[in-house]
């Protein structure tokens, strides 16, 4: 059944929308990751222009962040003092972004930028994240028993000044880490079009020192309000949200979710780590070799201006 | 005597007039008769694609006391769509890396382009005749440009064939079919992608190499219903649409998680 886009202007299958949200969906619920970085570059490779694909996988990543935040809250786990801090910082970076995704668009190096941006994020977090759950697997096989690291060791950026206490996460640390993290995903997710739950959540607990417990919650929480204030955003300056696309991914993605939890449950953490990290890798691969290797046509085009007509 | 005198002056005056009609009105002087099947190409929820039909006839031009054209007659209708601001840009390998680094920016450029004919073009009339009706798809009168000569028409070539790869530019030769010696129709197939508004048919009708007549009959495409709605919704009020964007969102991955709670 072909639904037409209004914004994108061209006409998709809905269940192949609707298909790619959910396999998306179950992949985010099975390794709590917002899925965006799996979804923009699915519907650039499937024909939508990339300025919407970004634009509305936005408003995807905040239904799909919606209810996995809402149940961390329900049980405590959200650390909402430090989810203010990254949340206000991440919105000042999301303008920071959205002003730089125009002025690349208008350069003409935008779709560059996207594979630059995915190639270098994904493969370095695709190899951190590799290599610890390798080692753990290991260890584990070995018979040594994982201890997981203590949350109040500090670094040195915990000292610097404007200390805060963190009550929930039991931190007196600088604000300063916080922030600066904070407004660094703003950019970045605005850019690529990604929550930037696969960053902050390894940041949080290798940087921050924030327990576990409070990881997954405080990142989906901060996810949630940034990609909101993006997606306004968006829809404000490049007008290229479409509503229907979001839609028919949100609908999937909400659905394929709720399976990927409860199929997480069968797999044990180390495992799914490498899993995903394996996925992020793939993902990065694809985007590293469009780079290097010779493109079919050197040529492409695009339509400069504001978008379609009415 | 004076009456005789005045008849030789009034056939004098006269016979130029009389000579002056014949020739500026030749056997043969036709005027085309068209019609666009719909004029106003919608767009629903469940577009995908539409076929118009263009038809039309060859007729004596008004006033003439001609009662039939002779042919043979060729047809040429070339369909343009609304003029949008296009860039072609040019990749080369910078330091390993592939990079946009050569554009060429075309103002007025055709967001749709189709030529259809009853012929080939160049059995209908002369490379110059068709290039000063800027007919073939890479005319120079396509799109201005500021970018120098050589390489403007570089990319106005590469730009019309990644058009024509996207299905917007096409030549067909045989779009046009004739039903009889003077009634003519041609298909046009706007896809689901479709650029949204005004279009321009314009047939040009050939006798022996030469345009005799032309026709311009327009349609547009426009959103209607709940697409045109939202169309107007992103550009109109862009911060509501985006806060109802995002509320919707909020709502499903409440209700996902609502529906699904065990």
């Amino acid at each position: 059944m072909q639904v037409y886009l209004p914004i994108a202007e061209l006409s998709m299958n809905l269940f192949f929308l609707v298909g790619i949200g959910g396999a998306v969906g179950f992949l985010s619920g099975l390794f709590g990751v917002g899925g965006g970085f799996l979804l923009t570059p699915l519907l650039i490779f499937s024909g939508v222009p990339s300025s919407v694909a970004v634009a509305s996988v936005t408003g995807q990543v905040v239904a799909a962040s919606t209810s996995g935040a809402l149940s961390y809250y329900r049980r405590g786990q959200i650390d909402l003092h430090m989810a203010i801090y990254l949340v206000l910082s991440s919105v000042l970076g999301s303008f920071v972004g959205v002003w730089i995704f125009g002025l690349l668009r208008a350069a003409g190096q935008l779709d560059l930028f996207i594979s630059l941006g995915f190639l270098i994020l994904l493969g370095f977090v695709g190899t951190l994240m590799m290599t610890e759950a390798v080692r753990s697997i290991l260890k584990r096989r070995a018979g040594i028993v994982v201890r997981e690291k203590l949350p109040n060791q500090h670094n040195w950026f915990h000292g610097l000044p404007w200390r805060v206490r963190f009550k929930k996460s039991r931190l007196y640390i600088s604000v300063v880490p916080v922030l600066l993290l904070g407004f660094c995903i703003g950019i970045v997710g605005a850019l690529l079009g990604i929550g930037g739950g696969f960053i902050l959540v390894p940041a949080l607990v290798y940087l921050l020192r924030v327990p576990g417990n409070m990881v997954i919650g405080t990142s989906l929480l901060q996810v949630v309000a940034m990609m909101a204030a993006t997606t306004i955003l968006h829809a404000v300056t490049s007008q290229s949200v479409d509503i229907l696309l979001a839609f028919c991914l949100m609908v999937g993605g909400t659905v394929g979710a709720q399976f990927g939890a409860s199929a997480g449950k069968y797999l044990r953490g180390e495992q799914l780590r490498a899993l995903l990290a394996l996925l992020v890798l793939a993902v990065a691969i694809r985007f590293g070799i469009s780079l290097v290797i010779p493109p079919s046509n050197a040529f492409s085009m695009a339509v400069l201006g504001a978008g379609g007509a009415i | 005597m004076k009456r005789l005198l005045l008849a030789t002056l009034l056939a004098l005056l006269a016979a130029p007039a009389v000579l002056f009609a014949a020739l500026v009105a030749p056997a043969g002087a036709e005027q085309l008769v068209s019609q666009v099947s719909s004029e106003e190409v919608a767009i629903t929820s469940s577009f995908a694609g539409q076929t118009l039909t263009i038809f039309g006839s060859i007729e004596p031009e008004a006033g003439s006391k001609q009662k039939f054209v002779e042919g043979p007659y060729h047809v040429v209708i070339t369909v343009t769509g609304p003029l949008q601001k296009r860039v072609a840009r040019k990749m080369t390998n910078q330091f390993g890396i592939w990079i946009n680094t050569q554009q060429a920016v075309f103002e007025e450029f055709p967001s749709f382009y189709q030529v259809l004919s009853d012929s080939k073009l160049d059995t209908i009339t002369n490379p110059v005749t068709l290039a000063e009706d800027s007919i073939p798809l890479d005319s120079i009168g396509i799109g201005k440009t500021s970018a120098p000569y050589p390489q403007s028409e570089l990319f106005r070539g590469e730009l019309v064939k990644l058009m024509q790869r996207k299905g917007q530019f096409k030549l067909n030769e045989q779009g046009v079919i004739f039903r009889s010696d003077t009634f003519y129709f041609a298909q046009v197939a706007l896809p689901s992608d479709a650029p949204v508004g005004s279009y321009i048919a314009h047939t040009y009708l050939f006798k022996g190499g030469a345009v005799v007549a032309e026709k311009s009959n327009g349609f547009s495409v426009r959103k209607i219903g709940f697409e045109r709605f939202l169309g107007l919704a992103s550009h109109q009020q862009p911060l509501l649409y985006g806060l109802v964007c995002v509320m919707l969102a909020l709502f499903t991955g409440w209700l996902g998680g609502v529906v699904f709670r065990r």
